[in-house]
C-alpha cells in the first residue's frame, strides 16, 4: 500500500516539475518561464545516504539504524504563496520503517502561514515545534549526522512535530526578539504516550502547550549571540502532563572581509523533561530526562568545515538514568549549496556498563529543484 | 523605585520612532542600490544596506537583525535576479512586515529593469555551476544601468512619497546624467591605457568589461560558484599566453592567492585585487568612486 501511495505522490510532482523546468520555446528571453514558474509551488528534493559502522548497531536490515548502506531520508518539499494573504508549504518525507526494508511515506510537514500582518505571523498545520533550536532543524539540516541524545530520548527520532496552532511575534525592541506561543495535539509517543502506545487515552481533546522567547544580538558585525528559551506541557496517556523546558545558546562568527572562508559557531543546548505516571528504573512514579549537548564548527576553507560534539544525558544526575556521555568529530565536504560529504566518529560511553561504543559513518546530503533560502 | 527603574529601562529598549516619520526608511540590500537610494532620496530619505562592500552578495546570512531592520523599513531595493535569493525571502519572510512583500509597492527589483545580460535560454541546469537563469545580477557595475536604476528608484520613492516625487525625480537625473558624462571620460582614458583584454575571479565585472569594450576571455572559476582548480589556472595560463592579456582583476571578496601561480609562470601580468561594490576600498563611498577605481585598476594606477 505504501509503495502504491509513494508512486501516486510521485506521479503528482512530475507534471509540476516538468512545467517549472520548461525551457522557452525560441532562443529568446522572455518573460514566459517566470510566469509559469510562479504559478507553481517551488519545488525541491532531498535526500541523505548513510554508510555506517557502529559497534552498537546490529546487522539486521529491518532494525536501522544499522551497519551498512542504508537510505537515512529522502524529503520532497513544496512552497508557494497561496494568495496575498497566505503562504503554504508541504513536505512529505520518505524513510524506512522499523521491522521492515520498505518505505513508507509520511507527512512531515504541512502547514499555512500568515504574511499579510504586521510582525506577527500565525501559522496551523503539522510542523516541527519550536522547542529548543535543534527541534526545528530537519534531518538534512542536523549540524551532525545524528540528533542529540537527549532530544531523541526525550521527543523521538522525529522530534517535537505535531498538528498545532502557532503565533510568532516580534517585540518592539531595539534587538531582535521574538516570542513564540503555540497549541498542540500531544501525539508525540516518547514524550506523550511512553514505552506502550496502544495503551492509554488518546484523547483528541487534549491540548498542549508551548512557549518559547527567542533573543539575537549582533555583538559586532561579525559576531552574533542568540539566546533562547522555550518549554511546553501536554497531557500524557496516563492523564498527567508531560513537560519539557530548555535552554539553547549560540555563538556565531562570519567576518565582513573574507567571510567565504571562514567561520566559527559555538552552540549549546539544555533540554529537561518529566513524564509524571511513567515509572523509571528505580521506580519513581515521575520519569526524568535531561542532558545538554555542546558543539563547535569551524569552517576552515570554502569548501571544508570541522566540527566537534560533546554530549552529556543524564543532568541532573540521577540514578534512575543510564547517563551517557558522547563526543564526535566531523569533518564535512561541499562541493556545492547543493551537496555535502561528512564524516563522522561517534564515542558514546554508558556510565556504568562495561565497554564503549564506536561509530564511523560517512553521509551524502544531495538537494535537487528550487534554490534553497536558508535560515540563520 | 524598583518598578520605575523597569518600566524606564524597558521604554529605553523600545525603538525610538521619532525619526521615522521623518524619513522614508529604505533598505537595500547591496551597497551600490544604498549610494544610489542615498543620492536619489537625499534629505528625504535614510537608508542602510544589508551586505557590506566587502561581501558576496550571493552568500549573506539572514541574520535576524536584517529582518528586524526590514520589519521597520517602508521599501526594499534589491537587485533580484537571484542574486540574492538564498537569503532574502527569508529575512522578508522573518521580517513579518506586509509593505515589503514582494508585489508589493515596498518593495522593487532593479536587475529586471535594466535588461540584464546572459538571460539563460533552453535547458537550464547545475552542471553549468550556479547560474543565474534571468541574467547576470551584477548590473549596477555598469555605470549607465546605475543611471536608469536611478530614475526607477526615483519613480518608487515618488509613488511611496509623492510629495517629494519631484525631488527624488531631479535627483535621479542629475546622477543619471553625470554618470552618462563621466562615463565618456573614464572611456577615453581606458582606451588610452591599452588594456583591451582582462581575466576575472567571476563574472562579475561583465557590465563594465562590456561597457567599456574589454574582452573578458576566461574566468578563473572554473564554472560560477565552484573554486579554481589547478587544471583550469593551467588552463588560463596557456590562454593569458596566447592571448596577451595582461591584466588580472580579483575581485575583492575572493581569495586572491589563487592568481600566485599565474603570477610565477608570468610574471609580467597584472593581478591586482579590486572593490566590485562601494565600501569594497578605502575611499570607495559613492557609486562614482567605484567607477573611478576600477578604471584606475586598469590603467595600473
Amino acid at each position: 500500500m505504501s509503495l502504491h501511495r509513494n508512486l501516486l505522490v510521485l506521479l503528482a510532482i512530475i507534471p509540476l516539475t516538468a512545467i517549472a523546468e520548461s525551457p522557452p520555446t525560441d532562443g529568446v528571453a522572455t518573460d514566459t518561464k517566470p510566469r509559469v514558474k510562479g504559478l507553481n509551488p517551488d519545488v525541491s528534493a532531498n535526500f541523505l545516504g548513510l554508510i555506517q559502522h557502529g559497534t552498537g548497531f546490529s546487522n539486521n536490515r529491518t532494525a536501522p539504524p544499522y551497519n551498512g548502506l542504508s537510505i537515512q531520508e529522502s524529503e520532497i518539499q513544496f512552497t508557494s504563496d497561496v494568495d496575498p494573504y497566505l503562504r503554504a508549504s508541504a513536505l512529505f518525507a520518505f524513510g524506512q520503517e522499523s521491522g521492515t526494508t520498505e518505505f513508507t511515506a509520511g507527512m512531515e510537514e504541512i502547514y499555512f502561514e500568515t504574511i499579510a500582518l504586521p510582525s506577527i505571523t500565525f501559522r496551523a498545520g503539522k510542523f516541527k515545534l519550536s522547542l529548543g533550536k535543534h527541534n526545528q532543524l530537519h534531518a538534512h539540516g542536523f549540524p551532525f549526522i545524528d540528533a542529540p541524545l537527549t532530544h531523541r530520548a526525550l521527543l523521538g527520532d522525529e522530534g517535537l512535530n505535531e498538528t498545532a496552532i502557532s503565533a510568532a511575534a516580534l517585540l518592539p525592541f531595539s534587538w531582535y526578539s521574538e516570542i513564540i506561543l503555540q497549541g498542540y495535539s500531544p501525539s508525540n509517543e516518547t514524550l506523550f504516550l511512553g514505552a506502550a502506545p496502544d495503551v492509554g487515552s488518546r484523547n483528541s481533546g487534549d491540548f498542549g502547550g508551548l512557549v518559547r522567547l527567542k533573543n539575537l544580538f549582533d555583538l559586532n558585525d561579525d559576531l552574533t549571540l542568540e539566546i533562547g528559551a522555550s518549554g511546553t506541557r501536554g497531557q500524557n496517556q496516563f492523564g498527567f502532563r508531560s513537560q519539557v523546558y530548555g535552554g539553547d545558546l549560540t555563538f556565531k562568527w562570519r567576518p565582513s572581509e573574507g567571510g567565504k572562508y571562514h567561520a566559527l559557531v559555538f552552540s549549546s543546548e539544555y533540554l529537561n523533561g518529566r513524564r509524571p505516571g511513567s515509572k523509571d528504573s528505580a521506580g519513581d512514579e515521575t520519569e526524568k530526562l535531561g542532558g545538554v549537548a555542546t558543539w563547535v564548527q569551524y569552517q576552515f576553507s570554502q569548501r571544508w568545515w570541522i566540527q566537534w560534539r560533546n554530549e552529556r544525558f543524564g543532568l541532573p544526575r540521577s540514578p534512575a538514568i543510564a547517563a551517557q556521555n558522547k563526543q564526535s568529530g566531523l569533518i564535512g565536504f561541499f562541493p556545492s549549496e547543493f551537496s555535502g560529504f561528512r564524516f563522522q566518529y561517534d564515542y558514546l560511553k554508558t556510565l556504568g556498563a562495561a565497554g564503549s561504543d564506536h561509530t564511523f559513518a560517512l553521509q551524502y546530503n544531495v538537494s535537487i529543484g528550487a534554490h534553497p533560502a536558508h535560515t540563520y | 523605585m524598583k518598578t520605575k527603574f523597569w518600566f524606564l529601562f524597558a521604554m529605553s529598549a523600545i525603538v525610538p520612532a521619532s525619526d521615522a516619520f521623518a524619513k522614508l526608511n529604505v533598505i537595500a540590500t547591496v551597497t551600490d542600490l544604498r549610494a544610489i537610494v542615498a543620492e536619489v532620496g537625499g534629505e528625504f530619505v535614510s537608508v542602510e544596506s544589508i551586505a557590506k562592500g566587502t561581501q558576496d552578495p550571493h552568500y549573506i546570512e539572514a541574520k535576524p537583525s536584517f529582518m528586524l531592520k526590514l520589519n521597520r523599513a517602508d521599501l526594499v531595493v534589491a537587485i533580484g535576479l537571484d542574486l540574492e535569493i538564498g537569503w532574502l525571502p527569508s529575512v522578508v519572510r522573518g521580517a513579518r512586515n506586509p509593505r515589503i512583500n514582494p508585489g508589493q509597492p515596498g518593495f522593487l527589483e532593479v536587475g529586471p529593469l535594466v535588461n540584464p545580460v546572459d538571460v539563460l535560454t533552453g535547458k537550464v541546469t547545475r552542471a553549468e555551476g550556479d547560474v543565474h537563469p534571468f541574467g547576470n545580477p551584477h548590473v549596477t557595475l555598469d555605470p549607465l544601468r546605475a543611471g536608469e536604476i536611478a530614475v526607477k528608484i526615483a519613480e518608487r520613492l515618488g509613488q511611496l512619497d509623492p510629495g517629494h516625487a519631484s525631488d527624488y525625480a531631479k535627483n535621479a537625473h542629475t546622477l543619471k546624467s553625470r554618470l552618462e558624462a563621466q562615463t565618456k571620460i573614464w572611456k577615453t582614458r581606458i582606451d588610452q591605457s591599452g588594456v583591451k583584454k582582462v581575466v576575472s575571479y567571476h563574472k562579475t565585472l561583465t557590465y563594465f568589461f562590456q561597457r567599456f569594450q574589454i574582452e573578458n576571455p576566461a574566468i578563473l572559476e572554473p564554472k560560477p560558484g565552484i573554486p579554481p582548480t589547478s587544471g583550469h589556472i593551467l588552463e588560463v595560463i596557456q590562454l593569458i599566453r596566447t592571448q596577451r592579456i595582461p591584466l588580472i582583476l580579483v575581485e575583492n571578496y575572493f581569495d586572491p592567492t589563487v592568481t600566485k601561480k599565474v603570477r610565477d609562470e608570468l610574471p609580467a601580468v597584472r593581478s591586482q585585487t579590486v572593490a566590485v561594490a562601494v565600501d569594497g576600498a578605502p575611499g570607495v563611498v559613492k557609486i562614482d568612486d567605484l567607477y573611478e577605481h576600477l578604471v584606475k585598476a586598469i590603467e595600473g594606477k
